[in-house]
């Protein structure tokens, strides 16, 4: 666990009068940000709900979220407010029961996908449809400031990551990007692209291609004692079609580790060379403090889209290990000493359709996993299946295309524990119909995983063992991560499932 | 790609854009061409796929312009066409630099697209085919037509108003017929589950209950008996729980049936349905208390 970078602490000590409009920073019981934390764990120290009283569960409030479709954010809660974003707009509401405080709406009204805020001294910050970076003022929705993105780059519905005095955004637009701007002014930082302009370091893994792509659209993760800051980055383009870019092609589909003082790439490591399945390497980057083959060691995780569980050194980017977590991978034979794939020949996209497992949906995709520093496992979704996919040309590099779902290996969810420096599974729920990549997952010092489903129940499971708890069901389909905050002694956990929020906290415990 | 793209996802058909005066506008020049709709199909693969996915299924970028069911995709030929010329702004949909041609022909291929059994039966005697319907292809032990029949399997009686003929055909005559999705594809909202899959659920006290799955999650699970009932079963209270894998769905018709039969049955279950508003006129009646 990276303890010296987790803000949440245990404890229940919010007193009342929590809105009260004083300068407040993120403290115990708060969820400022995407992950909760800035090594992407998803994993909280509250634990007034426990393995044991999981059964007394039950929903606190629901606040709707109209003109919304499909949420897929995280909502964020510091000091008993919660924050809730969409592209052009922000929803304030309080934390304990669901009532409107404030609410900002930028035209036009957007129902895009869009995953979460970030909170910064009295700020919250939202991304506009028109790649603008707003700066809300915590305590009534007001602009404090409005930067537009730098150059001809559109920030994505990534959550704001913040590093010190940094709101760090991505996007995708014309190619993959991080851009950082300071927190209090919104004045421009710098840029770092995902692929290498023409000369530059890496562009020689494109043939004579032009570098194209690598898209980022996931928040990033911190490490603060190394100071440094970790992203993944999306497929090279054209996305299907290889053969006019050969090479490895550079930063794409890659783990980046970038300085944030000045935004230089420190070290990368491509999980998976010259990709013609747009298996992104988004996934949500997980650092955590652990024993490796007993030496301590700075470890990054990741269950990558692409079926392989990788553990690096985050330190230097320094491959330890990657094996396959879903029970189909049939594009490699295994990683080499290097973490490098071993490839199969034969699994291009094809006019006439070509099997692959894992499907380009992928074994995992950007659902956040979790890891607890108590049972020592790494949980996260998987979709086991594999896909077809199909190019419209076998001789255009920009053939259209698509991907569907194989008959014969129809998808399924599971959560699965892995022992998170092994990768070998330690117990597996299956949430019964869910067939695509599902909601995220949240642990807790409490010793539960929280566990939406796809189709719509909420259920509670044991972290040790994976037995369901308690659930409920929500109504609706979940395609977002939880989170989870302490108001005036009450632990809630909060989920956006369809067009709705919900909160659950235990019964007879009212703040 | 990044499936969820920071720009307002408006469907393709949502917009009405200045070239329309009126409502309907110009009419399709290559409208039911078979000709032509092959040739904008080629168009689309080419053009469109990589954004709206095959078929019109949503892509990663685009959303979805066609459904399996005719859901709510407005827009009428005119709009459609009006929309690949000019595009959307503000959204990743740009006009499209293409003959005015070439975009009636893509048009035209979504029309096909669009359009299910009813709108375009199939031949044969279909009052034969109701005999075969009732008689000897037993459908009617299973699915409801016109309230007759039975419960154990979908009602039938808009099924060419919500599938398409070939679709028919495969359910008929293809084991594999079930529509996959594209993975780019997300459910906008709870599905039923469509499968009709055979289950025997085995309660606490051994008694053995036999029918069709309707719904099941990890806690609860829903059927309609044999007994032609409605089940709810707790999962936690049943000894066990039975899926098979395959329906009970027939699927040789084309050759149990003659080939005049099967003919004429198509014919039938092709005119099964309710014809769809007119373009531009759609929408459910306003009521007083709107």
């Amino acid at each position: 666990m990276n303890s010296a970078s987790f803000r949440i602490t245990i404890g229940f000590l919010l007193c009342g009068g929590m809105i009260s409009g004083l300068a407040q920073k993120a403290d115990a019981g708060d969820w400022p940000g995407y992950s909760g934390s800035d090594n992407g764990q998803r994993y909280s120290a509250l634990k007034q709900v426990t393995a044991a009283n999981a059964a007394r569960l039950q929903a606190k409030w629901v606040y709707h979220v109209d003109g919304a479709s499909g949420m897929e954010q995280t909502p964020v809660v510091v000091n008993g407010v919660m924050y809730i974003s969409q592209f052009n707009r922000m929803d304030a509401i309080d934390a304990r029961t669901g009532n409107i405080i404030w609410k900002y709406q930028r035209p036009p009204a957007s129902a895009s996908a869009q995953r979460g805020t970030a909170f910064y001294n009295d700020k919250v910050f939202m991304v506009t449809s028109d790649s603008h970076l707003v700066a809300l003022d915590a305590r009534n929705g007001g602009i404090r400031w409005d930067a537009k993105s730098e150059g001809s780059y559109a920030i994505s519905g990534a959550a704001p990551t913040i590093v010190r005095n940094k709101v760090i955004v991505s996007g995708n637009r014309p190619d993959g990007f991080v851009q950082a701007f300071d927190a209090e002014t919104g004045k421009y930082a710098w840029t770092w692209s995902a692929v290498p302009k023409p000369g530059e370091p890496g562009a020689e893994s494109w043939g004579t291609a032009r570098p194209q792509g690598g898209p980022m659209w996931m928040s990033g993760s911190y490490d603060p004692e190394l100071n440094l800051l970790y992203y993944g980055t999306g497929q090279p383009n054209p996305q299907w079609t290889g053969f006019e870019r050969p090479g490895d092609n550079l930063y794409t589909e890659s783990i980046v580790a970038l300085n944030p003082d000045t935004g230089k790439l420190v070290w990368y490591f491509q999980n998976t060379p010259h990709d013609t399945h747009d298996w992104d390497s988004t996934e949500t980057l997980v650092l955590v403090d652990g024993v490796f083959k007993g030496r301590a060691r700075k470890l990054l995780l990741q269950a990558n889209r692409n079926g392989f569980y990788y553990v690096l050194d985050r330190s230097n980017g320094e491959y330890l290990l990657g094996t396959p977590f879903v029970s189909k991978v049939d594009w490699a034979d295994g990683l080499d000493s290097k973490g490098r794939p071993i490839v199969i020949p034969g699994h291009d996209p094809s006019v006439r359709g070509t099997r692959t497992c894992p499907s380009t949906a992928g074994a995992t995709n950007w659902p956040a996993p979790t890891y607890s520093p108590d049972t020592k496992y790494f949980y996260v979704t998987v979709a086991e299946g594999c896909g077809l996919n199909f190019i419209s040309s076998s001789t255009a590099p920009d053939a259209g295309t698509g991907y569907i779902e194989t008959a014969d290996a129809p998808w399924q969810a599971y959560v699965r524990a892995l022992d998170a420096t092994t990768g070998k599974k330690v117990w597996e729920y299956k949430p019964v119909r869910s067939n695509h990549y599902g909601p995220g997952l949240l642990s807790t010092a409490g010793g539960i995983v929280f566990t939406p489903e796809q189709f719509g129940q909420v259920t509670v499971l044991d972290a040790k063992s994976g037995k369901p708890l308690w659930h409920f069901n929500t109504g609706d389909l979940i395609t977002a991560s939880p989170m989870t905050y302490s108001v005036n002694g009450q632990q809630f956990f909060a989920i956006a499932s369809g067009t709705n929020i919900f909160a659950f906290g235990l019964q007879g415990v009212n703040p | 790609m990044n499936r969820a793209f920071g720009i307002a996802g408006f469907l393709l058909t949502c917009a009405v854009g200045p070239v329309i005066a009126q409502r309907g506008g110009p009419v399709n020049p290559f409208q039911g061409q078979l000709e032509a709709v092959h040739e904008g199909e080629s168009l689309y693969a080419q053009h469109c796929t990589g954004c709206h996915g095959p078929n019109g299924s949503a892509g990663e970028i685009g959303p979805a312009i066609v459904s399996a069911e005719r859901a709510a995709f407005g827009g009428n030929d005119a709009q459609v066409f009006n929309t690949i010329k000019n595009g959307i702004a503000g959204t990743p949909m740009g006009p499209q630099k293409l003959a005015e041609e070439e975009i009636w022909k893509i048009t035209a291929y979504i029309h096909a697209m669009r359009g299910t059994a009813i709108d375009n039966p199939l031949p044969g005697d279909s009052a034969h085919g109701e005999q075969i319907f009732w008689g000897k292809g037993q459908c009617g032990t299973c699915h409801m037509l016109g309230g007759k029949g039975g419960l154990t399997a979908p009602d039938l009686s808009n099924i060419a108003g919500i599938r398409k003929a070939s679709t028919i055909v495969d359910a008929l005559t293809k084991e594999q017929h079930h529509e996959y999705g594209s993975g780019g594809a997300h459910l906008r909202s709870l599905p039923p589950m469509d499968s009709y899959l055979p289950v025997h659920v085995t309660s606490a006290d051994g008694k053995v209950i036999d029918g069709i799955l309707l719904n099941e999650d990890g806690y609860a699970l829903q059927m309609i008996g044999n007994d032609q009932r409605l089940h709810s079963f707790d999962r936690a209270k049943l000894r066990r729980v039975d899926i098979e894998a395959k329906s009970l769905m027939p699927t040789d018709y084309d050759k149990r049936l003659t080939s005049d039969e099967f003919r004429d049955l198509l014919a039938f279950l092709t005119r099964q349905g309710l014809k769809p508003p007119a373009p531009g006129r759609g929408g459910a009646p306003r009521g007083e208390d709107q």
